[in-house]
């Protein structure tokens, strides 16, 4: 295996790593003017986060700063080809990344609604877009020659997008679900554990219908680089998904969750082999495509920075499972909660 | 790519810039006097200690949280509105950032909600050590975004490959550029004095209310202390960085000092009227012989003027990007040498105000001095306008190169964004920027109003020991 395949692969992980720890953030706020019915219950949702959430984002930024050095050719097309959409997405997580701290500073109803509105309506925007832009990817990209494309916004908001959109949408909403089945106790799990069963049941309808367009908009699809084996990769997904809808019923707190997480390894496995060994694939000229190879930095800063990741990674895992030992596996508030 | 894209994606990236670093150095200084105050409080077990961490612990949240919130623009704008800067050096450049976020930002951000959440589930040791490392996490980040930006002062550790671009050839090289040990010590040493004007103008304002409010009685000793400190330190780091650019960046000194032609017995010029269409600068204050003293330690020595430095960056730097520099590609030259001066002049203002301010500590004065509370209330953002200037030198100065000598401005942004995606994109900035800066400076003033009316961040505590 070449430094390439392992930071396509790296890539996929930490792609996985920031839908698992943070797509439980976007589920949990954007259900959270939903789920919770008195201000008591909001804080006791939004604390189910509140510790961890912050770190959590940190994998986006990681994922970023990955791709940048990894692939910087990847980068810079995506980024600067999807100037609106990525616009967009950055505005909803700034206003997301202060509302929790803002939130809980002044005791105004008012001022509670906002920010709870705030929480909600950037939890459900970015699960949404995340998706869009994926599918966006999955289709093809305008890339011409020198692998630049040129789109607006709206030419991103097709069928297959936002197909690509209630995917991720319901997928998050599952997590979040399934997350506050495990955090909380009382009326609110039992609607969590509702929930959780609607969304499970939305993430596969959606998925088939995704599956079933997928030849007409994105044929490359089928022709994975893996073949047969490629194509019954998505299955895990609905093993995931299924799982959650038997579970979510049940009287175990955990389960549901760990569903939830063989869900999103499903999705993020079946994009990663959908696309392999290409990264934006052009849909102008294969020759165009951007790939492992023609996208990439040269080997010392592919060594140097997988380096980096063997050390670092578990540094990381180490500090959040002691952030998350700290806080308990249900939620306390107590008088320095949000 | 048109000039008007061009001038909004550098007003884009100057804007965003300037918002997201009225923040960092605040979370970086803080964390450690944070570090400083609860160590107090776990060594000699003194309440009010614990007081002074808890209630700047509350601003210092307000603060990251905007700084974090700011901070992910500008990694995303690399490859947003500079693309082709993002794929000419994301190899190098990209590297240290992806670092940052594995070593330094999971530390910083995971830490900080223990820290903040865990005040109650923690031993005291224990919430100690979380607060040591989310002050370590946001110096450590320093280092690598710092590591980062010295780079494109000061490339190194590289090698133009066959393909045209740059790869990295050495990473220690690229990490201990030249530039990197007097810039980071310089920006964490601002990050830090801003802090200390931070903590005892904050701690200033509640003396002049009340002057025996203990609890700020010590908050002002630990700020005036450290910052005495720092202060002091800061003009000699200045110094040898200054010396630095003497050394790597002949047409940057040329502009903080308004140097138009190659002088020996070159003047230290403390006030002057640069002006580019004529190149020179009308009337001028300065101290003759000392810029040729202060860059070489030899007051006949040559310092090269900025024309005679396009010209010696046109023959021996430009490495690649074959642009040939004019003049007119650079910056108003008043620009860099007021942003430098006034900076410096703020420098030693700064150090001249902690020193009073030790002095009637030290004779105990300093909290029956009225005046002396009401000049440290009204210097505590002082420090973020020298740092905010500091950086307009260092940016502006580096024009019209992102990459000093290797590539320029004019060819590193994104040929793919049109003018209108940018003018949306600017206004969105503005509308979102003033919103959010509003909202802390209110939630700021909010907090200092509730502890004057008695809503201690302990009250809660005491109320519930005394059922």
């Amino acid at each position: 295996m070449n430094l390439n395949i392992l930071w396509f692969i790296l890539v996929a992980v930490i792609i996985l790593g920031w839908s698992v720890m943070d797509g439980f953030d976007y589920g949990v706020g954007g259900l959270l003017n939903f789920i919770a019915k008195n201000n008591e219950e909001k804080r006791y949702v939004i604390n189910a986060i509140g510790p961890v959430w912050d770190g959590n984002q940190v994998w986006l930024i990681l994922g970023g700063g990955a791709v940048f050095a990894a692939f910087p050719l990847v980068y810079a097309s995506i980024f600067s080809g999807f100037y609106l959409a990525m616009m967009l997405v950055v505005w909803l997580i700034i206003f997301r990344a202060v509302s929790f701290e803002f939130r809980s500073k002044v005791e105004s109803a008012k001022w509670r609604n906002f920010w709870d509105t705030d929480i909600t309506v950037t939890g459900l925007g970015i699960a949404l877009l995340l998706g869009v832009a994926i599918a966006n990817i999955l289709m093809g990209v305008p890339l011409n020659k020198e692998h630049i494309d040129y789109q607006s916004l709206f030419s991103l908001l097709n069928i297959f997008g936002l197909v690509g959109g209630l995917i991720s949408l319901s997928m998050f909403l599952m997590h979040g679900s399934t997350y506050l089945i495990m955090k909380t106790e009382g009326e609110v799990q039992q609607r969590a554990r509702a929930f959780a069963k609607g969304f499970a049941v939305a993430f596969i309808i959606v998925t088939l219908l995704f599956l079933i367009i997928s030849p007409i908009f994105a044929p490359r699809l089928l022709g994975n680089s893996f073949g047969i084996i490629g194509d019954l990769v998505p299955v895990i997904m609905f093993i995931g998904a299924i799982g959650v809808i038997l579970t979510a019923g049940s009287s175990s707190d955990i389960k549901p969750f760990a569903y939830s997480i063989v869900a999103i390894i499903g999705a993020v496995a079946s994009l990663a082999v959908g696309i392999f060994p290409n990264i934006v694939p052009s849909s102008i000229n294969t020759k165009y495509s951007l790939n492992i190879y023609n996208s990439a930095s040269n080997h010392l800063t592919l060594l140097v920075m997988l380096i980096a990741t063997i050390i670092g990674l578990p540094l990381v895992l180490i500090y959040a499972i002691y952030a998350y030992k700290k806080f308990g596996l249900k939620v306390k508030m107590d008088d320095s909660s949000y | 790519m048109d000039s008007t894209a061009l001038l909004l994606a550098r007003i884009q990236f100057g804007m965003t810039a300037f918002f997201h670093f009225l923040y960092p150095p605040l979370t970086i200084g803080l964390g450690l006097l944070l570090v400083i105050t609860e160590g107090t409080y776990v060594f000699t077990k003194d309440q009010e200690y614990l007081r002074i961490t808890r209630f700047f612990a509350k601003l210092f949240a307000i603060n990251f949280v905007v700084g974090v919130a700011s901070g992910i623009v500008m990694e995303f704008q690399f490859g947003t509105n500079w693309a082709q800067y993002s794929s000419f050096v994301g190899a190098i450049f990209g590297s240290p950032l992806a670092i940052e976020g594995l070593f330094a930002f999971f530390m910083e951000s995971i830490f900080v909600g223990v820290m903040l959440l865990g005040w109650n589930r923690l031993s005291a040791k224990a919430h100690w050590v979380s607060t040591i490392l989310v002050a370590f996490g946001s110096t450590l980040s320093g280092v690598w975004i710092l590591v980062a930006n010295s780079w494109m002062q000061t490339p190194a550790g590289y090698k133009i490959g066959s393909n045209g671009i740059p790869k990295m050839t050495n990473f220690w090289q690229m990490v201990f550029n030249p530039y990197f040990p007097s810039e980071f010590t310089h920006v964490i040493m601002g990050a830090w004095e801003y802090s200390a004007f931070f903590m005892a103008g904050v701690a200033a304002w509640f003396l002049i209310k009340n002057n025996k409010d203990t609890v700020m009685r010590k908050a002002l000793k630990v700020a005036v202390i450290f910052g005495v400190i720092v202060a002091c330190g800061q003009i000699i780091v200045g110094d040898i960085g200054a010396r630095e650019v003497v050394k790597y960046q002949p047409t940057k000194l040329a502009m903080m000092e308004a140097l138009w032609h190659s002088q020996r017995y070159a003047p230290e010029t403390l006030f002057a009227l640069p002006n580019n269409a004529t190149e020179s600068n009308g009337p001028q204050i300065g101290i003759p012989s000392m810029l040729s003293m202060l860059s070489y330690l030899n007051p006949a020595a040559k310092v090269m003027g900025l024309n005679a430095a396009i010209r010696y960056i046109n023959k021996k730097d430009s490495k690649l990007d074959h642009t040939k520099l004019t003049l007119a590609m650079f910056p108003p030259v008043w620009i860099v040498f007021w942003s430098f001066h006034i900076m410096m002049y703020f420098g030693f203002y700064f150090a001249l105000v902690m020193l009073i301010a030790l002095y009637l500590l030290l004779k105990n004065k300093l909290f029956d001095s009225p005046k002396m509370l009401k000049l440290l209330s009204f210097s505590t953002f002082l420090p973020l306008i020298a740092i905010e200037l500091g950086w307009f030198t260092t940016e502006i100065g580096r024009q019209p190169f992102t990459v000093y000598g290797l590539l320029t401005t004019f060819n590193s942004v994104s040929k793919n964004v049109s003018a209108v995606d940018l003018g949306l994109s600017i206004t969105m900035f503005v509308l979102i920027y003033i919103t959010l800066a509003s909202f802390a400076v209110y939630l700021f003033k909010r907090e200092l109003k509730e502890r004057v009316e008695g809503k201690d961040e302990l009250a809660g505590e005491s109320a519930k020991a005394a059922n």
